[in-house]
């Protein structure tokens, strides 16, 4: 029996499969699964935001820049080897368009893409599949037997990644 | 910078009461577009940890609908009006029923029927932050409305992102709207303005109210 864990805003979830880890309705905040097939290790992290400027920081999960290596020493300490992980990420839409106004603070999903990414190729991590941006909120769903990142958005059903 | 962590109750009250004399101006507004009775509640102020915002609003994925503007100006802050989808879907058939008679076509385009919610939306909000800058005397600009159908936590998402950039807390201003009476089917339509100060604009509001 596969054991099922909601991984939270701000959370961070490192499991050994046989696992299923789900996030419910992602707005502008970003999915990140890192796996390691051969160890059967994968982590979970629901980052809201791109950068922690240094910020005091009560959730690691929170920021792209502290979760991402979060993930990846949580998953060594587990037993996996960072050479062998993969990434898949989904999220960072933006839920409301406004015209005429200053929209910064509502493309954050634009830039949590982008320091998501760029921390991953920091670290080294291939990221292997994503589905990002648009308008839609996403609930995901990654399974530790397949492998995959199922997606489900409103109205447009469910793919898998 | 404003410490949310320490707000006192009397904060909070002086809070709510801004956000009763939006919600009855905004409840007037909506009963003159509607032409019904509007009932409203006493709105709540809380401070919540943004982690879990959208339990309080219902289960994350219940499907809702949303009109966000943005005020800029001295008062700068966010508004969301939220609600059922189905809520929505009365609620503007009410509108358009009042402007077209029982000559409405039955299968309006999404479109029209989003840009009807966006304007009863906007009017609703407009008059709730049109109550609290004339009570605070000072003058805002308020953007144009957006639209969203979408999972609640999907959202939320942005409210918690907002405070998200400043801490660990927000301080919400939560009231109710009721449309009409009920419905034939027993059906009644309600409805949630949710007020987020910026920081700053938090600050000045207790500054004015002097609660600070």
């Amino acid at each position: 029996m596969e054991n099922t864990y909601h991984v939270g805003m701000a959370d961070l979830i490192v499991v050994s499969s046989p696992a299923k880890l789900i996030t419910l309705g992602l707005g502008s905040c970003i999915g990140l699964v890192i796996f390691d097939s051969v160890a059967q290790i994968a982590g979970m992290a629901h980052i809201m935001l791109p950068e922690s400027r240094g910020a005091n920081i009560e959730k690691i999960g929170k920021f792209a820049d502290t979760a991402v290596p979060a993930v990846i020493s949580e998953m060594i300490k587990k037993g996996a080897s960072k050479t062998r992980m993969k990434a898949k990420i989904a999220g960072g839409a933006q839920m409301f368009a406004l015209q005429g106004a200053p929209t910064d603070f509502l493309a954050v999903g634009a830039r949590n893409i982008k320091e998501t990414t760029t921390m991953l190729a920091k670290e080294g991590i291939h990221l292997v599949a994503s589905d990002t941006g648009g308008h839609k909120g996403r609930t995901v769903e990654f399974s530790t037997t397949t492998w995959m990142l199922a997606i489900k958005t409103l109205g447009q059903g469910k793919t898998e990644i | 910078m404003l410490d949310l962590s320490s707000f006192n109750n009397l904060q909070l009250d002086a809070i709510r009461e801004v956000g009763n004399i939006g919600t009855g101006n905004a409840a007037t507004a909506l009963s003159k577009l509607l032409s019904c009775m509007i009932g409203m509640d006493v709105p709540k102020a809380d401070l919540v940890s943004i982690y879990n915002i959208a339990e309080h609003y219902g289960a994350p994925d219940t499907l809702i609908a949303a009109v966000f503007v943005r005020s800029l100006g001295e008062f700068g802050c966010s508004l969301i009006f939220i609600q059922d989808e189905e809520d929505t879907r009365l609620m503007v058939n009410l509108l358009l029923k009042q402007q077209f008679g029982d000559s409405l076509p039955g299968d309006l385009p999404q479109e029209m029927l989003d840009s009807a919610f966006a304007e009863v939306g906007n009017i609703i909000l407009s008059s709730f932050l049109n109550a609290i800058n004339l009570l605070l005397g000072i003058q805002h600009q308020i953007s144009v409305p957006g639209v969203a159908h979408d999972m609640l936590a999907s959202i939320l998402d942005v409210v918690a992102t907002i405070f998200g950039q400043m801490g660990e807390m927000a301080v919400i201003v939560n009231t109710e709207l009721r449309v009409g009476g009920v419905d034939n089917e027993g059906r009644k339509i309600t409805g949630n303005i949710v007020l987020l100060p910026d920081p700053d604009a938090l600050e000045l509001l207790l500054r004015k109210l002097r609660v600070l």
